[in-house]
């Protein structure tokens, strides 16, 4: 990805953007721990300490995941990612949601310094925010799912390609949500919050 | 010069490599001379090593196409058959035109001969080509089998040696001083005497041990008597163990009791009964399968290392073919008697050895003194565990008043402990020479490992060989370890030094420091004498004594007192004693440094003593230096009890290596891995970093002097570091494996290894290792690199109890964690980052804010009470009939703060999981004590500000910030505190262009702070004193504020009540409307604080109950989903 190709602001901080959601999903599927520790490494982003998937694999299934999604998100069409944690049964057990509200208005230059400061606090935050994850129980999957605001054109865009709809089932009643972190950086407003299962849905 | 003509004539050809024409031009080089030339000549050396790089490319394969592209060529072999047409059409005019000059030469001596030089080489492949011009030979640049006759080369590396053939094509490797010797002869000589060194090394190599033993087994399936004529070859041949288990020798009885008597002399005679009957098999894997005939010779005790290692098991693997036949051996008849735990392994010659030692790893080191020495520490810890470590903080202690304090060290040390354990019962060997060793082989290259008094007059020393111990004393008795004796001396030599003295450092099993200064026995001297005297009584082994004013004296002293007595050098006589004293006396001075020492003249410590310290310093660096200038002085700072702790544990086999082929070697490294994690979980410990040492033989050693040793070697070594780390045998192995393979290295010619593991971490940390993963490790792990981890793990355990208390030791932490907000999520995280402070220490009673106490849970309250020992409650209760008397002390935080507060920098402060955002939020917090800390714990502090979250140090009071602000390094606080942060007002109006029907919120300062100011409610007023208290236009900064201050208006049900309720919901409703599009975390905490304030005032219980439902359905709007508003966790 060449970032001169994207020098629009939005593109810009998508850029930015889609760096940060693959650290930063990968930090969350390092938190609940779905793998052991040893299948991470520790790496340096944003002068702070993440982690990195050691299985290429792992690696490469949440890289080309954010970066299929990065033509979406620079047109805006991207409202929300999530992290997905269930079971066998595929009814989920907690989602980690990223809100994403990029500004297609803005004309400005990204201050990506400010940008990345304001990203930054999202890592931070994470790991303290276990205390208010479920554990999760053995034999757990996750995935990556994107929420688009319409559906894009799949024959127009090739990264549409590679996104398949998702057969999780979706809760029957209202979620949950615990904020983990918000920003606003101009373009790119990003929010990070816990959905759970509210008490009233019904145990499959 | 005349590169110019040719290099136009060449780049014409080729202009993309002009280092041929360079190349091409051996002339014009080697006539020229002086400075120029040389000059030109590494030039051309590097350029053409370069070329020759590339001839073994295009050798090899035609690739690199894509270099080649835009030449003319239609691809890179044909460009190089035309280069070398061009090369050879040059070459043939150089030679014709030089044959023509050159002198008398003229003699084609290498006609016929081609030559391709390879590499690096001396003369250069330019003089080469140059002599191949002159004397009628070819020169190719580039390797052809077809065309090249010999390859000249100085030195090849490793892979080509390995595979020579490839690489010559079965051509002759031959030295360049064919060449010129050749030249010089006049005649073209024969190649053969030339060859490479390292391929003729190959050729007459010593002979293999694989070539032994088809031979071997063919003989043992002779008739034994017929093989063992000569034992001396038998020895060889079997490659048997010394120091393990198996020493095998097919010698005929007759022949070999004979050969004892010889060497033993006559006082052995009535001991040796050699025999079948006395033959004790303790061993089932070595008496396994064998018929164990007693032919056997040599004897080799084997005994036990560790108390747990009683007992061989039977494994079917053989870890190592070189260890020759099935072993078993002829009971040592005195080991037999005096000692049933030794072990004693039987040779046999059994007929269908499988040149298998079952776990010669094992019995390697279950034989080994050094093994013996290394684990007993580890043996001894378990022993002595609360002593060495209740010490350690008296030792901490100690190092403070040390200076003051006039210290008395006693250094014990058991006179020859290896010789003496063995022969104290043995009162007929008391006088004689005696030394021990593992084998007492005729052959005689077993190393003595101990000797006592007797021996040493003879000149024996430990590390000698036997046979010329004996060939200076020719009585000298040999005596075989016995472990078993060791280790149940050495724990009765401690039990007596921890009886007498509880600050014992142990050295090794025999030797150890005492520090009597606090002993109640006055006089050390006489302490020391009771010692001594005891230690003989109890173990019947003497032991000295050195008595002086610190460790390095007490140990020279007891050098004096040997054997058998004890010295004191008192703190006066320490310069005189030191004087003559030469320097290899000293402890950490070696053969290296003295040898060093003795060129500068320096050989007593006296002399040592005139030498400046810098200049000590920079001879032989800071640390050596330094302490050379202590030690010739006397000095010694060591405190007695500062037991470090082991930085690696590993396992290493140097001794009896061989491997026919990798499987071998693999077994080998099975057993090694086997051992070393079994070292590992001895010690408790797990590792991260695998280091495989290697020594291979080199080229040119020649079977090793020693017997079975490694001879001249070099070392190699790789390491491997895993994410996790671990005991586990699986991934040992997984790991060794993986680093075995990076050597690339013949098994045949490994003539040791050693696995060594590091990086270690305390098994029972594992929690703590967990909790290294979050975001603590970096906050603290950035700036405080002396976590101690055993601090840490002291503190976990209070950390139970605190539990959810969130004890907050460092400042560093505020400007990181305090986001408002993650409370709860924080209070866990600084429960751990604390445990860097010195341990948890209670706050005195009246240090406790009552307040927080009281709204505390119960459960939790009832914990505190318990760690007060049930003070609490009282105290709670006397707390509270003061508040009714006096309602007014407003200075002190109050309200919902910590229960105690930082007063001291050292103390630890707790403070509970409600309240931690106090110490920021009040202005009453006293600053000075603060300071105080923040400096004392100024390596906590992040080192930039970008680790810093912006949002919390924007709450923080003006004060406060600035505190933290010039704490941090002061390059960091030029450069990156942006002024947003110190007038967080301004940075915020971004908040406000939001605002459209939300007037509420509109304008800086916002409408509603005037429109509450001139408010008649008391709480309106309030919060608009808080808008400008906190800076900030954050409906979360506020209610933060208001939720440290104490006033908090009576509930009273008025008109202006109601208004003011509706007054604030309106303000919240607008609030909520303003940020839940895009900051529901704000929206987020703002429930939370407020649901938090409903405990101290109803007025919020109202104002909350008519938000909820509002802010229910817009989150429902806006993220179709509920907000959490219960506590997170109950």
């Amino acid at each position: 990805m060449d970032r001169k190709d994207n020098q629009t602001p939005q593109g810009e901080s998508a850029q930015i953007l889609v760096e940060f959601l693959e650290v930063a999903i990968t930090s969350i599927v390092f938190l609940k721990g779905v793998y052991p520790n040893g299948a991470f490494e520790r790496r340096r982003y944003m002068n702070l300490v993440v982690h990195k998937a050691r299985h290429p694999e792992l690696n490469e299934y949440i890289r080309s995941a954010v970066n299929g999604l990065l033509p979406f998100i620079q047109k805006g069409l991207v409202e929300r990612v999530a992290v997905i944690f269930f079971k066998d049964d595929k009814v989920p057990i907690e989602r980690f949601v990223f809100k994403l509200n990029v500004n297609q208005s803005h004309g400005s230059k990204v201050e990506q310094a400010d940008l990345e400061f304001s990203l930054r606090s999202f890592l931070i935050k994470l790991p303290v925010s276990e205390p208010m994850t479920k554990v999760l129980p053995r034999n757990c999957r996750w995935e990556i799912t994107a929420y688009f605001r319409s559906l894009p054109q799949t024959s127009t865009i090739k990264d549409a390609e590679m996104w398949i709809p998702t057969d999780t089932r979706q809760w029957q009643q209202l979620p949950v949500i615990t904020p983990i972190k918000s920003m606003n950086s101009e373009p790119l407003g990003l929010q990070l919050y816990l959905e759970h299962p509210s008490l009233s849905e019904p145990k499959p | 010069m005349s590169f110019d003509s040719t290099r136009s004539g060449n780049s014409v050809s080729n202009s993309k490599r002009s280092f041929n024409s360079i190349s091409s031009n051996p002339y014009n080089k080697t006539s020229s001379s002086g400075a120029k030339s040389t000059n030109t000549d590494k030039k051309k050396k590097k350029t053409n090593q370069k070329t020759l790089g590339m001839a073994w490319g295009a050798n090899s394969r035609s690739s690199s196409r894509s270099a080649f592209r835009n030449s003319p060529f239609s691809d890179f072999g044909s460009y190089m058959v035309l280069k070398n047409k061009k090369l050879h059409e040059q070459f043939d005019a150089e030679a014709s035109s030089s044959s023509q000059s050159g002198s008398a030469s003229g003699k084609s001596i290498f006609h016929g001969v081609s030559i391709f030089v390879d590499g690096y080489t001396v003369p250069s492949s330019q003089e080469l080509r140059g002599y191949m011009l002159k004397y009628g030979g070819r020169f190719e640049n580039y390797f052809s089998r077809h065309r090249v006759t010999h390859i000249i080369c100085s030195n090849l590396p490793d892979s080509k040696i390995k595979n020579l053939r490839s690489f010559s094509g079965g051509l002759p490797v031959v030295k360049p001083t064919w060449v010129q010797d050749s030249v010089a002869a006049n005649k073209l000589l024969s190649w053969i005497p030339y060859q490479l060194d390292q391929l003729a090394s190959e050729i007459h190599n010593q002979p293999k041990l694989s070539a032994f033993f088809p031979l071997k087994n063919i003989r043992d399936s002779d008739d034994v008597a017929l093989n063992l004529g000569n034992q001396e070859i038998s020895e060889t041949e079997n490659s048997s163990l010394e120091y393990g288990t198996l020493m095998v020798a097919n010698c005929p009885e007759q022949c070999d009791s004979t050969e004892q008597v010889d060497q033993c002399g006559p006082e052995f005679d009535g001991l040796l009964h050699v025999g079948p009957t006395e033959m004790i098999l303790e061993e089932p894997a070595c008496s396994v399968g064998s018929h164990c005939e007693p032919k056997g010779a040599e004897l080799c005790d084997i005994s036990m290392l560790d108390g747990m290692d009683t007992g061989f098991e039977p494994k079917s693997i053989s870890s190592f073919q070189a260890s020759a036949s099935v072993c078993s051996c002829i009971p040592d008849d005195h080991n037999s008697k005096e000692s049933s735990s030794s072990r004693i392994s039987l040779a046999s010659n059994q007929p269908h050895s499988t040149l298998v030692d079952p776990d010669f790893v094992e019995n390697y080191f279950k034989s080994s003194r050094l093994h013996f020495i290394g684990t007993w520490r580890n043996r001894y810890r378990k022993r002595f565990p609360t002593s060495s470590d209740g010490f350690r903080e008296k030792s901490s202690c100690l190092n403070a008043s040390a200076v003051v304090h006039k210290t008395a060290i006693i250094h014990v040390d058991m006179d020859c402990f290896f010789v003496a354990v063995v022969i104290k019962n043995r009162p007929e060997l008391q006088d004689k020479p005696v030394a021990v060793c593992h084998s007492d082989s005729p052959r005689g290259t077993a190393e003595i490992s101990s000797a006592n008094y007797p021996a040493r007059d003879y000149g024996i020393k430990a590390g000698m060989f036997v046979k010329d111990a004996k060939a200076r004393c020719p009585h000298l008795v040999i005596v075989h370890y016995d472990f078993g004796a060791y280790e149940k001396v050495a724990d009765q030599f401690y039990d007596i030094l921890h009886k007498h003295c509880n600050k014992v450092q142990a050295v090794s099993c025999d030797e150890a420091f005492l520090d009597v200064t606090d002993s109640s026995v006055e006089d050390p001297q006489l302490l020391a004498s009771v010692i001594r005297k005891e230690i003989l009584d109890t173990t019947g082994c003497t032991a000295s004594a050195g008595i002086a004013g610190n460790m390095l004296m007490a140990r020279l002293a007891t050098k004096t007192a040997k054997p058998d007595g004890q010295c004191y050098i008192p703190p006066e006589k320490v310069d005189d004693y030191l004087r003559a004293l030469p320097v290899r006396a000293l402890p950490g001075i070696g053969h290296v440094l003295a040898e060093k020492l003795k060129k500068g003249q320096i050989e007593t410590c006296g002399k040592l003593r005139i030498i400046s310290k810098e200049s000590l310093q920079k001879d032989f660096g800071v640390k050596t230096g330094d302490m050379l200038w202590n030690y010739s002085r006397g000095i010694d700072n060591r405190h007695v009890g500062v037991i470090k702790e082991s930085k690696s544990i590993g396992a290493e086999v140097n001794w009896g290596v061989r491997f026919k082929n990798t499987n071998d070697a693999q077994r080998f490294l099975t057993n090694l891995c086997k051992e070393v994690s079994l070292r590992l979980q001895g010690c408790g410990v797990l590792g991260r970093s695998f280091t495989l040492k290697i020594k291979k033989r080199r080229s040119d050693a020649g079977e090793p002097i020693k017997y079975m040793g490694h001879g001249d070697c070099e070392n190699l070594s790789h390491s491997i570091t895993i994410p996790m780390a671990t005991d586990e045998l699986d991934v040992i192995q997984r790991t060794t494996t993986q680093l075995f393979g990076y050597f690339q290295i013949d098994v045949k010619d490994i003539r040791g290894m050693g696995l060594q593991v590091s990086k270690l971490e305390n098994t029972n940390n594992g929690k703590l290792v967990h909790q290294r993963n979050s975001i603590l490790s970096w906050l603290v792990s950035t700036s405080t690199k002396d976590t101690d981890q055993e601090k840490v793990t002291s503190l976990t355990k209070n950390n139970d109890i605190v539990g959810k208390l969130n004890v907050e030791g460092d400042r560093g932490q505020l400007c990181s964690n305090h986001a408002g907000p993650s409370v709860r999520s924080d209070a866990s995280l600084s429960a751990g980052v604390s445990g860097i402070r010195q341990g948890v220490i209670l706050p005195p009673l009246h240090d406790l804010d009552v307040g927080v106490i009281v709204s505390l849970p119960p459960d939790v309250v009832a914990e505190i009470n318990d760690m007060y020992g049930g003070e609490l409650t009282s105290f709670i209760s006397k707390y509270k009939s003061d508040m009714n008397m006096s309602t007014t002390s407003v200075d002190s935080f109050e309200g919902v703060t910590s229960e105690e507060k930082e007063c001291r920098p050292s103390h630890l402060v707790q403070s509970n999981k409600f309240s931690f955002d106090i110490k920021c939020g009040d202005e009453g917090t006293p600053i000075r004590p603060f300071s105080a800390s923040v400096s004392e714990n100024i390596a906590v502090m992040p080192s930039s500000l970008s680790q810093v979250d912006r949002s919390v140090l924007q709450q923080l009071p003006q004060e406060l910030r600035e505190d933290i602000l010039e704490f941090l390094p002061a390059h960091r606080r030029l450069e990156s505190v942006p002024d947003a942060l110190l007038n967080p007002t301004e940075n915020q109006t971004g908040c406000t262009q939001f605002v459209s029907a939300n007037e509420l919120w509109i304008g800086n300062p916002p409408l509603w702070v005037d429109k509450f100011k001139v408010s008649c409610c008391g709480m309106l007023n309030i919060f608009s004193e808080m808008y400008y208290r906190s800076g900030h236009c954050h409906l979360s900064s506020i209610l933060q504020r208001l939720f440290s201050e104490k006033r908090v208006p009576l509930d009273v049900g008025t008109d202006e009540w109601d208004d003011a309720v509706s007054c604030l919901c309106e303000l919240v409703k607008q609030y909520l409307e303003l940020k839940i599009q895009t900051d529901i975390e704000e929206v987020y905490v703002c429930i939370r604080l407020l649901r938090r304030l409903t405990k101290r005032s109803k007025f919020f219980g109202l104002v909350c109950d008519n938000i909820l439902p509002h802010l229910q359905a817009s989150v429902g709007e806006n993220y179709g989903g509920t907000l959490n508003v219960s506590s997170v966790k109950d």
